[in-house]
């Protein structure tokens, strides 16, 4: 009995499941402190539920006084954490910004999608509800050249000029930062595993490529 | 960021136990720990060693760095630079208070580490409230932090960028004012 549960214990490919967990907290991070919504990550995601949920189905074969289960159990709160945290905070920007996001992502292929497609369906149905909302409870009592629902002037956009904590994952040569008070630009170099305080604007690109990290 | 959150991230940073139990390795989905072989030290994540601690099944190794001469050592180095000086941990304040909290009787001096660990959190604050302010006043858009830790760069999160963000509107306003 113990050993067959070993065995389907350690079927989990601990290195790849370690891996893809370090690479979930570091996607969790950077949506966490990045002004803007950044693309999903759905393929972690789901590959983090597979994981978990094998997980519980092991540890349901396990006795309830085993010494595993309570380590195990609290692991997946830690990583239940994470998960939910991404997502709630993914919620939050669509909510803020469903006008600009969905503008967006007209302009993006399938595969280079912000939202992954339930949060596709998510925001589309959220601003129907504002505007069926609006349109119930004022719209339709004001003056008729008044009562149209104007998506363009409830636009909310995210402020990438926001200033940002970030730690260079490698060396970057050449950042631009916008003018100071005397409106001169300046150039930084940014050092491998240095640490920063800047504007969101010059270093978006290469949060998206994975050379930076935000803290 | 809410402190707590970077405490849950410290929790994530390996200490050696001494579990005073058998028990084959675990497979965690963060990675093995185990195998426990009772009296022999092994290392597990802080979140499980707090937890195997407050069950009575191990004993705590402090980390290296966390004795007296050690850290009078960091804090001297601390009192005689301008500049932050590297932390033994990325997270000594957050191990301090819990592995402190967790096992006090673990670990020799553990009020003395608790006294010098504040005295070095309370000298790096009061650095980092100077440096802000002057960086502030320059009119300065971009600073390079070194050596500054999680916690500490949480500690000015509310504040710092944000009073930048308000610099900027107002600069930017100026600018089409002058133009």
């Amino acid at each position: 009995m113990e050993n067959a549960d070993d065995v389907a214990l350690s079927d989990e490919e601990p290195i790849t499941a370690q891996k893809v967990l370090q690479t979930l907290q570091e996607v969790w991070l950077n949506e966490k402190f990045s002004p803007e919504l950044l693309q999903h990550q759905s393929d972690l995601v789901d590959c983090i539920l597979d994981q978990m949920q094998q997980m519980e189905e092991n540890l349901q074969k396990l006795k309830k006084n085993d010494f595993r289960v309570v380590i195990h159990r609290m692991e997946l709160d830690r990583i239940r954490y994470i998960v939910t945290d991404y997502l709630r905070i993914r919620l939050n920007k669509i909510e803020t910004y469903v006008i600009h996001v969905l503008e967006q992502d007209v302009s993006r292929s399938t595969e280079d999608a912000f939202l992954s497609p339930p949060e596709l369906k998510f925001a589309k149905e959220f601003l129907a509800h504002m505007e069926d909302h609006f349109r119930l409870i004022a719209l339709r009592h004001m003056p008729s050249n008044v009562q149209d629902f104007d998506k363009a002037k409830m636009v909310v956009i995210p402020n990438i000029s926001s200033h940002v904590f970030l730690r260079a994952k490698q060396s970057i040569t050449g950042v631009v930062i916008e003018g100071d008070v005397e409106n001169r630009e300046e150039e930084v170099d940014l050092e491998e595993n240095s640490q920063h305080i800047m504007q969101y604007k010059p270093i978006a690109d290469y949060l998206k490529t994975g050379a930076v990290q935000l803290i | 960021m809410d402190p707590a959150e970077v405490e849950f991230l410290a929790e994530n940073q390996m200490v050696s136990i001494v579990p005073n139990f058998n028990f084959e390795r675990i497979y965690l989905i963060s990675g093995d720990v185990g195998p426990f072989r009772a009296g022999l030290p092994v290392q597990v994540p802080i979140w499980m060693a707090t937890n195997l601690r407050q069950r009575q099944k191990c004993r705590i190794i402090a980390p290296d760095w966390m004795n007296t001469e050690k850290l009078e050592q960091v804090k001297e180095e601390e009192s005689q630079s301008r500049f932050f000086t590297k932390m033994p941990s990325e997270h000594y304040m957050v191990e301090g208070h819990l592995l402190l909290g967790a096992a006090s009787e673990d670990i020799p001096h553990a009020d003395e580490i608790r006294t010098i660990l504040k005295d070095i959190w309370d000298m790096r604050m009061s650095k980092l409230r100077s440096s802000v302010d002057a960086f502030i006043k320059i009119g300065g858009t971009h600073a390079k932090l070194d050596h500054l830790t999680a916690m500490e760069i949480n500690s000015i999160r509310p504040l710092l960028p944000h009073a930048l963000d308000e610099l900027y509107k107002l600069q930017k306003i100026v600018r089409i004012i002058s133009i």
